[in-house]
């Protein structure tokens, strides 16, 4: 009996493809796919109808599927697209075997009914994987991409390293920017670590608990903290919540910061006047004339 | 177990190589003491690079030894606490506020320098 359905809608596909098409057309209008040109959203009807009909017609045939999703996917289209197309399409068949039926009781109707699901549960399942496959995917490299982002170290010069932080912070990121710091802190030899929060928009007591500790961790394997980059009312907030960070060294900027890191290390910057001087000397020649 | 001492002109040099427990940390605490009564070092260097568990008595322990040895006219320095072994003792909640520390030996055997007064 089901052999005969699949054979009675394989050989009417024409019609049915009609039938869905129509149906199909009808739902473009005022949706998500109203911007795709007519000539495309076609076409791209007419391939999912086939990819419909051969998984239909030799069942598991997955590879066909998996390349039309991924040509969607790839397309961007919205994976409503691929659920209402499927559900119309068992609409569809659904009336026509009906209609074709001699006569309807309850018996076929429920074959009817059981074979199109047998149908379309396996392309349905398949293609819903596909796509949350895809967006899994996207999400887990951009989780890894997060993370690259949120604690970087940069070894600036010989013993002075920086860490400029960027976003809020929670616990997970505090744990991972403490175990950067505090490997990077050994890995470069610094004897000066710098932790810019000018990128933290707020500093409240548990943002600055975790400073805190990674500035005393820090401490403890060897090196000296500076917390740069406290503007102004980053500077109101922590002495009004009543944070004490007076055993720390802090500066309003990276800039003064670095300049303390490196009276730390005893060093210094130095400018060098060659360029001055040499327009002083054209100066003195000129006058010399 | 005891925990070799080793001295370099005024100074003392340590290296724990092995899990400490409780036994050893006293002792060593014993040993460090006399050591210092007896050759009237100025400067301890304690590294701890091949340390990886410090456990909260152990570090208490430290921190004793630091003020003892500070009593006894001796500056201490603790170098090459590893990240892990940092980050453990700060969940603690110990931060050994009074306790200097270096990266490794040499820089260690730097700051005691300094802080000596060359």
């Amino acid at each position: 009996m089901d052999e005969n359905l699949k054979e009675l809608i394989i050989n009417n596909s024409d019609s049915i493809v009609d039938n869905w098409m129509d149906e199909v057309g009808r739902i473009k209008a005022g949706n998500y796919t109203a911007s795709i040109s007519d000539e495309l959203y076609e076409n791209t009807n007419r391939e999912f109808v086939n990819v419909i009909f051969t998984s239909i017609q030799n069942q598991g045939s997955s590879k066909v599927v998996e390349e039309f999703s991924e040509k969607i996917i790839n397309l961007g289209w919205p994976l409503s697209y691929i659920t209402d197309g499927l559900q119309i399409f068992r609409r569809v068949t659904i009336d026509f075997l009906l209609a074709q039926a001699d006569q309807v009781d309850s018996n076929h109707f429920s074959i009817v009914l059981t074979s199109v699901d047998e149908w379309i549960e396996p392309l349905i399942r398949q293609l819903v994987n596909e796509y949350s496959g895809s967006w899994e995917n996207i999400l887990s490299l951009q989780r890894v991409a997060l993370q690259e982002l949120s604690a970087p170290l940069i070894p600036v010069m010989e013993r002075i390293t920086v860490m400029p932080l960027i976003g809020t912070i929670d616990t997970d990121r505090a744990k991972l920017i403490m175990e950067n710091l505090l490997e990077g802190t050994i890995k470069h030899n610094s004897e000066v670590v710098l932790i810019d929060i000018t990128g933290v928009p707020v500093v409240d007591t548990m943002v600055a608990h975790h400073i805190i500790q990674a500035a005393e961790a820090v401490r403890l394997i060897g090196s000296t903290c500076i917390l740069v980059g406290i503007r102004p009312e980053i500077a109101q907030t922590i002495v009004n919540i009543g944070i004490d960070l007076s055993k720390f060294l802090t500066r309003s900027t990276l800039k003064k910061g670095f300049t303390k890191a490196l009276e730390i290390t005893e060093r210094e910057v130095v400018d060098l006047h060659a360029k001055n001087q040499g327009i002083e000397d054209i100066m003195h020649s000129l006058k010399g004339e | 177990m005891r925990i070799p001492i080793l001295k370099l002109h005024n100074y003392l040099l340590i290296s724990i190589q092995t899990e400490i427990d409780d036994q050893t940390a006293i002792k060593f605490q014993e040993d460090l003491l006399a050591k210092i009564h007896k050759t009237g070092a100025i400067g301890v260097v304690i590294d701890l690079t091949s340390v990886d568990i410090i456990d909260s008595f152990i570090a208490k322990v430290l921190g004793d030894v630091v003020s003892m040895s500070d009593l006894m006219g001796a500056r201490v320095v603790l170098t090459g606490i590893q990240p892990a072994v940092a980050m453990t003792l700060i969940d603690l909640g110990i931060h050994l506020q009074n306790v200097p520390t270096a990266l490794d030996l040499e820089q260690g055997l730097v700051k005691l320098h300094q802080e000596l007064g060359g």
